[in-house]
């Protein structure tokens, strides 16, 4: 296979100024995942560590097998919402490997406000569980929870996708043969006490491990007894009278090893066959990528740049190169994996759409998983467009896209916006993970299109009634609307409230897909059975 | 979002007195694991300053010393020079970076515009500024030239493929 040819100048003013400006966004980026990761602070970690119990990190640590690959998801999960008192959302999810297994690890932090669920706390935990559901993947919930956070309990309750679907995606995927295990290793109240429940198997740790449906003080209120919490629902009581949970375990590093065991027993099958070779790493630097991408949002890069800096030795086959040429295609390797591309290199138009639904029916029945590097600013608008047909031209794609069978991967790697987000498969696609670079941008329209937009509708109105607008009016209509879609716009807006899986440096997209790949194998790829193609 | 790494390994071709010789070179810390020829040799390297290395192959030891050329290296080993290029087999032979076109790419709005008839102009240079679909388009000079003619100014509409200048072509 041919290797791109770059024509990047590495050594030009304007590489250079670019590399330094996404530097400084890898930077902040990387200081935003430092704070979220620690978790509640130094007070509550005080506590819980006074309690001999290991912090979540520790856990995930001490469970996975040395050396290996931790893929986390949303760490910046709930940044900057929730006065900032919900770091990571509580909750730290990824799918991590035990005894060579891909398993989906779900962990209450504890140092979280107790742990308890905020509406993004149980987005992300969802989250997980349908990543595991999708990859075919083992769940394991280590459970340190005070249930839902009781201030919040309209956004947490009593919707389908809230609280109760946990417990219903346990069921479900115990029916599909993914084994549902719990590590009870800190209060599991109320709701939080059918995690343990409706598990398979489940560990409980002795002196800190509690399950029950209502803690002493409700119990006190509701009957007048008084007891304590060992007494109420400790690994004793579950272990030895109740059968609520299976398995004793002494203390955090106990409850590991149990859990090891558990893994090691499960008798998982083979994963789906695809013809893999061994990883060849790109024959350009990874981290030239923060030159290529223009400092200003507004200037087009070629896609092909960036392609060459993920694809196992830059190596790509491009498929349609001299057709439809806003929309590049093509077959490559990403760690050894082969995939089918598609990557924007401008506007879509009927060509490119039509290519791409061309492309991706090929990789369908090759049963390619699927890649989108997406940077899109949407279908090409216009009189002479839309009498082209525009409108079915991407419908067709988006059908391609939609019941494309094959696991689907999407990088946001610069603007993401309108209709382009769905021909490229955004959120409501199904990509098995949707991961943003620290550049991105997401919304309906840009910003400045809004607002001429909604301006022109309301210089009609007012024309109607035999008024004009004065400059001053209009700047007060526009400036909010600007600021607005600016600030909603941002990556760290998105993926605080889960739109994607995590905003990833660009350096590490290799192994982001390579991982990604890798779990989706565990899942068997269907019979391919596309929707009607408007023609 | 993650840890961990992966393996390097890659497939290199050099070029040395007509002959090509296609490598696959594997690095572990200062090891190098290198097939070829479907033997494997294992190679212990250490620069010692830079473009000086030591190194051991086997129970040989020996020092080269290399210098970068235009587009080879030069390594001297034991008083002998030998030049080797790295050469893609399979690659595209370069292309040509295509020259600036003169065209719009889009249908859009001229926001800017850089230059006027009759102005000299640089290869690179930016001649107009077209914005359509949230995105800038920069129509560049394909070569040193003086303008002949121009087609648009300010605010004005494009429309795919239009001719925006024309520039008579100068000697460098």
């Amino acid at each position: 296979m041919e290797v791109i040819e770059s024509t990047v100048d590495t050594q030009g003013k304007e590489f250079k100024e670019n590399f330094t400006y996404y530097e400084k966004l890898v930077k902040d980026l990387k200081e935003k995942i430092q704070v979220a990761s620690e978790g509640g602070g130094a007070e509550p970690i005080k506590l819980h560590k006074s309690r001999n119990k290991l912090l979540v990190r520790e856990r995930i640590d001490a469970l996975l097998d040395p050396e290996t690959p931790f893929m986390e998801f949303n760490t910046l999960a709930a940044y900057d919402m929730f006065d900032n008192k919900a770091p990571c959302a509580g909750i730290v999810t990824g799918i991590g490997i035990i005894h060579g297994r891909e398993v989906m690890i779900v962990a209450n932090d504890a140092t979280v406000t107790g742990g308890t669920y905020y509406p993004i706390t149980v987005k992300k935990h969802l989250r997980a569980q349908e990543i595991a559901m999708e990859n075919n993947l083992p769940c394991i919930y280590l459970v340190d929870s005070g249930g839902a956070f009781l201030p919040m309990q309209d956004e947490v309750f009593p919707d389908r996708e809230h609280f109760g679907r946990i417990f219903y995606n346990q069921a479900k995927m115990s029916s599909m043969e993914i084994p549902q295990i719990s590590v009870v290793m800190g209060s599991c109240t109320a709701g939080g006490a059918y995690v343990p429940a409706m598990s398979d198997e489940t560990i409980i740790v002795k002196g800190t491990g509690t399950i029950f449906l209502g803690g002493p003080p409700l119990v006190k209120a509701a009957t007048g007894e008084e007891v304590t919490a060992e007494e109420l629902g400790g690994a004793d009581v579950h272990c030895r009278e109740s059968g609520v949970a299976d398995h004793y375990a002494l203390d955090d590093h106990d409850a590991i090893r149990i859990t090891r065991n558990i893994v090691e027993n499960l008798n998982r099958q083979e994963k789906t066959h695809l013809d893999i070779k061994k990883p060849e790493e790109p024959a350009y630097d990874i981290k030239e990528i923060y030159g290529v991408i223009p400092k200003d949002s507004r200037k087009p890069f070629e896609v092909r740049e960036i392609i060459a800096r993920i694809v196992d030795g830059s190596r790509f086959h491009e498929f349609k190169a001299l057709y439809g040429t806003t929309l590049i295609t093509g077959f490559a390797r990403i760690m050894g994996y082969p995939v089918g591309i598609l990557a924007n290199n401008g506007v879509l138009f009927s060509e490119s759409a039509l290519k791409g639904t061309h492309f991706i029916e090929v990789c369908c029945q090759r049963r390619l998983p699927l890649v989108f590097l997406q940077n899109i600013t949407g279908f090409m608008v216009g009189r002479k467009y839309e009498s082209g047909g525009i409108a079915k031209d991407g419908a067709k794609m988006v059908t391609a896209v939609t019941c494309a069978q094959v696991p689907k991967f999407t990088v946001i790697i610069g603007g993401s916006f309108g209709a382009g987000n769905y021909g490229m498969c955004g959120r409501a696609y199904g990509p098995r993970q949707l991961w943003m670079w620290p550049n991105a941008r997401i919304s309906v329209m840009g910003g400045q299109q809004a607002a001429t937009v909604l301006l022109t509708v309301k210089r009609d109105q007012l024309w109607r009634k035999g008024r004009e607008m004065t400059k001053k009016e209009e700047k007060e209509l526009t400036d909010p609307i600007l600021k607005k879609y600016e600030v909603e716009g941002n990556p760290y807006y998105s993926t605080a409230r889960i739109w994607d899986d995590g905003v990833i440096d660009p350096v590490d997209t290799r192994l982001v897909l390579g991982l990604g790949i890798s779990a989706s194998l565990n899942a068997q790829i269907p019979y391919w059975k596309p929707g009607v193609f408007r023609m | 979002m993650a840890r961990g790494g992966a393996s390097m390994s890659m497939f290199i071709n050099y070029e040395h007195e007509n002959h090509v010789y296609p490598i696959t070179v594997e690095r572990r810390d200062n090891q190098f694991f290198i097939t070829y020829d479907n033997n494997e040799y294992t190679l212990t390297a250490t620069e010692v300053q830079p473009g000086h290395l030591s190194l051991q192959l086997g129970d040989r030891k020996f020092k080269c010393v290399i210098s970068e050329g235009e587009d080879s290296k030069f390594v001297f080993i034991d008083g002998s020079v030998f030049p080797v290029k790295r050469i893609e087999l399979t690659g595209r032979k370069k292309t040509e970076k295509k020259e600036g076109d003169l065209n719009s790419p889009i249908s859009g709005t001229v926001v800017s515009v850089k230059i006027k008839e009759g102005s000299r102009v640089k290869k690179n240079d930016v001649l107009l500024v077209i914005e359509a679909m949230k995105m800038e388009y920069l129509i560049r000079a394909p070569y040193n030239g003086k303008i002949t003619k121009l087609y648009f100014k300010q605010k004005d509409q494009i429309e795919i493929g239009q001719l925006t200048a024309e520039i008579e072509k100068e000697e460098e």
